[in-house]
């Protein structure tokens, strides 16, 4: 956390000294508001990945969730506050529903969630059309658009996500259990935890925050559109990894999640404010990913190499005490 | 001819000797038994044989060539088969036969069609009646047991044949079709040696027997100077030492746990009762059913059918989480695997179970949870610098301390535990035992012991329960004669049949 922290603050440092651009109170204001986005993602990415689990149907719960938002509000007339309340319910649902097909028909996270995107999406292709909600109603646009003083509005959500997330993972019997699960399922069970009901309940909140994500998204936008979070999944659990929560479970903090969000959203933004060629951006931002992730991994590898080679020092010397 | 030949090795491990200056020779065209005690060292041999493990002092001889380290290309004139089937389960029988294609038969490019038709006269050899092509995963356990020897002896390139216990999932007819093969390599002038606890196959297929224990070679003659009586007085060895008992001194309270006819995948027809304040040891080898059974009751299996009443009230079975609620603890065999949380801390480790008793609104409170650790650090002697350290970096006995501690803070009345001591040392062995012991005495707790160890199991039980073949096939008291129960865990009938009824004689006995 303390690493992943520092090499945070160091890519800041360097971010505001090769441009000038990058302290600029409308580009941090603009850097945040989107790594809101990919934060809370992350952060809900980090509970599945805890147990050693992971969702890829999240972008399309949010676009799923923030069309119905829409729809139920402009096309049904429905007050705001109450269809925004709806579609966090359906979100719920829909993770609900993942969990409930991983864990009851014993089934791999990755493959089901990947199968359940394409129903989540298609059911919003179905109901837009292709077409986006539009007018959506000017009362609940600052709830993307606002700030509440220096903070964009996004960004406090995600940090009061992060704070439930960060009670519940630290402080409950429910977040030790999910630690516990990550370490071994089997063991968990031994010790009499209720497995499948906490595998159930992470799907849930994951679907709860895409869910939100999905709207503040459309709050953003002032429109739904089924194109929302389409680079989520693959960001979220990369912003996790950087954040060092380990994809086979039992280690890290979501905290971390966010760090690693905001990571990935500080290297994107220097690609653009440093003028990287267009066409290189993805290629770029894709390998510093890959570099970050492999910091720990490195510094381990190298940790051993040293170890190895002490161990054969020390056994020469022995042999050669003994020929002696 | 001697084809293998073991000189004077000494093999230790932290705190035990497992080997100790052992000289063991093989000759061609004889089939050699090795029989012992769990724990006897035997295990210990066949990996200094097989180049596994590094002897501390001797040599070892392949062929008459003295053996350099272990991995060295001479140990491939040792084939071994393993006591645990260790196959690749996705893969056909015939390329599981050839793999890893070193054998000159394959160059190039593999083709499927090719190799099938090499696999078959090796199947038509060793009587496995499956097709090549089929998935290893598909075929009777019966025929991946021989299986494996056939893809030991595929290299004919070997001077010595090692079979760990190729028996414990055959059939009789299985295994006598294992014999005519073996007979026939034996015929073709290689040595066997042949692993076992069954005595009778022993003296139905060997030709010299050498008997183990505490890792040393007690004896060694020709098969026909032997007789069952004597092998399992040599096996077992009437030394004096180390007979402290412990099983619980008191007399037996209430009725605890009520098992009634409990069937199960690998257990048949299973009864038993056990009383507050007194260890019930389980014995019999391993793949009697008896780890199955508990796991079973604990409800981390399917019962098939049966009931188990727990403190005269009917059990619900299949709920692990009921269980534990109920005071009905499982510490299961695989620590590693199943017991610790590895990469969480020893507080997290300790309170995992009773989170609830230090939880408020605000949380689980850190303070309660770390008195809670140190209390069971203190209490059950573990030896660590502080709790925030990951349970994976103790020690296998600190390990079982831990463990044992988590499930007395649960405050149980049925505690299973599922050889307790398997890999730890034998001074924390003697901890373990006292610290069973007094618990049963003291916590007025009912206590069930696995164990393979029948030393183990002999000092801890008050009764002995004995299963072949997920059946009951014994009861005895306390300090029963070892003779007596070595009989009935390999299933000699007619001591079982005088021990049935064990309901019937329990109630006798009080």
């Amino acid at each position: 956390m303390t690493a992943i922290g520092a090499v945070l603050l160091i890519m800041v440092i360097l971010a505001s000294v090769s441009s000038p651009y990058f302290i600029d109170e409308y580009n941090l204001k603009a850097l945040i508001r989107d790594l809101a986005f990919i934060g809370m993602i992350g952060i809900g990415q980090a509970l599945l990945l805890l147990i050693g689990e992971l969702d890829l149907s999240v972008g399309k719960i949010a676009s799923l969730c923030g069309v119905i938002a829409g729809m139920l509000m402009v096309t049904a007339g429905l007050n705001p506050y109450l269809s925004l309340a709806l579609a966090l319910a359906l979100g719920v649902a829909l993770g609900s529903i993942n969990g409930l097909i991983i864990t009851k028909l014993r089934l791999n996270s990755m493959v089901v969630t990947i199968g359940m995107a394409g129903v989540y999406g298609g059911v919003t292709l179905v109901l837009t059309k292709g077409k986006a909600v539009t007018n959506i109603p000017d009362v609940i646009h600052f709830l993307g658009k606002g700030n509440l003083g220096p903070l964009p509005i996004p960004f406090v959500f995600t940090l009061l996500v992060l704070t439930a997330v960060l009670f519940l993972t630290k402080k409950t019997k429910t977040g030790r259990y999910i630690y516990a699960i990550g370490n071994s399922k089997e063991a968990a069970r031994i010790l009499g935890i209720k497995v499948d009901r906490i595998r159930i309940l992470n799907y849930a909140i994951m679907g709860l925050i895409a869910s939100l994500a999905g709207i503040l998204y459309v709050a953003r936008l002032g429109s739904s559109q089924s194109s929302i979070g389409e680079n989520w999944p693959m960001n979220s659990i990369a912003a996790s990894v950087i954040g060092g929560v380990a994809l086979t479970g039992g280690i890290g903090n979501p905290a971390g999640a966010l760090i690693g969000a905001a990571i990935i959203s500080v290297i994107q933004n220097m690609i653009v404010l440093l003028g990287v060629n267009v066409y290189w951006q993805s290629a770029v931002s894709g390998f510093v990913v890959v570099a970050a992730i492999s910091f720990g991994s490195i510094s381990a590898i190298l940790r051993e190499r040293k170890q190895r080679k002490i161990k054969i020092d020390v056994e020469v010397k022995k042999e050669k005490m003994e020929a002696e | 001819m001697t084809a293998l030949e073991a000189r004077n090795i000494t093999k230790l491990f932290p705190g035990v000797v497992a080997l100790d200056s052992v000289d063991i020779a093989f000759e061609s065209g004889r089939i050699h038994c090795i029989v012992g005690e769990n724990g006897a060292g035997k295990s210990t041999l066949i990996k200094c044989l097989t180049g596994v493990y590094q002897p501390d002092d001797g040599e070892i001889f392949i062929g008459g060539r003295k053996c350099g380290p272990p991995g060295s290309a001479i140990f491939k004139k040792v084939a071994y088969v393993p006591q645990e089937i260790d196959l690749f389960p996705n893969m056909s029988v015939a390329e599981n036969l050839f793999l890893p294609y070193t054998q000159s038969y394959f160059k190039g490019l593999i083709s499927q069609r090719k190799i099938q038709d090499k696999a078959w006269p090796f199947l038509e050899k060793f009587g496995i009646k499956v097709a090549p092509d089929q998935l290893v995963k598909d075929i009777p356990i019966s025929s991946q047991q021989l299986l494996q020897v056939a893809r030991a002896t595929v290299n004919e390139d070997y001077e010595a044949l090692m079979l760990d216990e190729p028996t414990t999932s055959l059939t009789t007819d299985d295994s006598a079709v294992l014999f005519n093969i073996i007979k026939r390599i034996k015929a073709d002038d290689k040595a066997v040696i042949f692993i076992s606890h069954k005595l009778e196959e022993v003296f139905g297929l060997g030709d010299e027997i050498t008997i183990m224990r505490n890792g040393e070679m007690v004896s060694h003659s020709r098969i026909d100077q032997m007789d069952s009586a004597s092998v399992i007085t040599q096996m077992t060895g009437r030394t004096i030492d180390q007979n402290e008992v412990f099983f619980a001194r008191r007399a037996p309270g209430e009725k605890l746990l009520e098992v009634e006819h409990l069937t199960g995948a690998r257990f048949t027809d299973v009864s038993f009762t056990l009383r507050a304040g007194e260890i019930l040891g389980f014995y019999g080898l391993v793949g009697a059913g008896r780890t199955e059974l508990m796991q079973a009751i604990f409800g981390h299996l399917a019962v098939y059918s049966g009931t188990v009443k727990l403190r005269g009230i009917p059990h619900k079975l299949g709920d692990t989480s009921h269980s534990v609620s109920q005071g009905l603890i499982y510490l299961p065999e695989e620590r590693k695997k199943y017991g610790i949380l590895p990469q969480l801390s020893i507080r997290e480790n300790v309170s995992i179970s009773v989170l609830d008793r230090i939880s408020s609104i605000f949380g689980i409170s850190p303070a309660k949870e770390n008195a809670l650790a140190d209390e069971v650090i203190a209490a059950y002697d573990v030896k660590t610098p502080d709790s925030q350290k990951a349970i994976q970096f103790l020690s296998g006995g600190n390990q079982q301390k831990v463990i044992i501690g988590r499930a007395m803070i649960c405050r149980p009345k049925v505690l299973v535990f599922d050889e307790p001591t398997k890999g730890i040392d034998v001074g924390t062995k003697t901890e373990i035992y006292r610290m069973m012991r007094k618990l049963a005495e003291e916590k007025d707790i009912g206590i069930i012991l696995i164990s393979s160890e029948l030393e183990e199991v002999r000092r801890c039980s008050n009764r002995l329960l004995v299963l072949y073949d997920g059946r009951q096939a014994a009861e005895f008291e306390a300090q029963a004669d070892k003779d007596e129960i070595l009989r009935a865990v390999i299933g000699v009938k007619d001591s079982a049949r005088k021990n049935m009824n064990s309901g019937d004689r329990w109630r006798k006995i009080q």
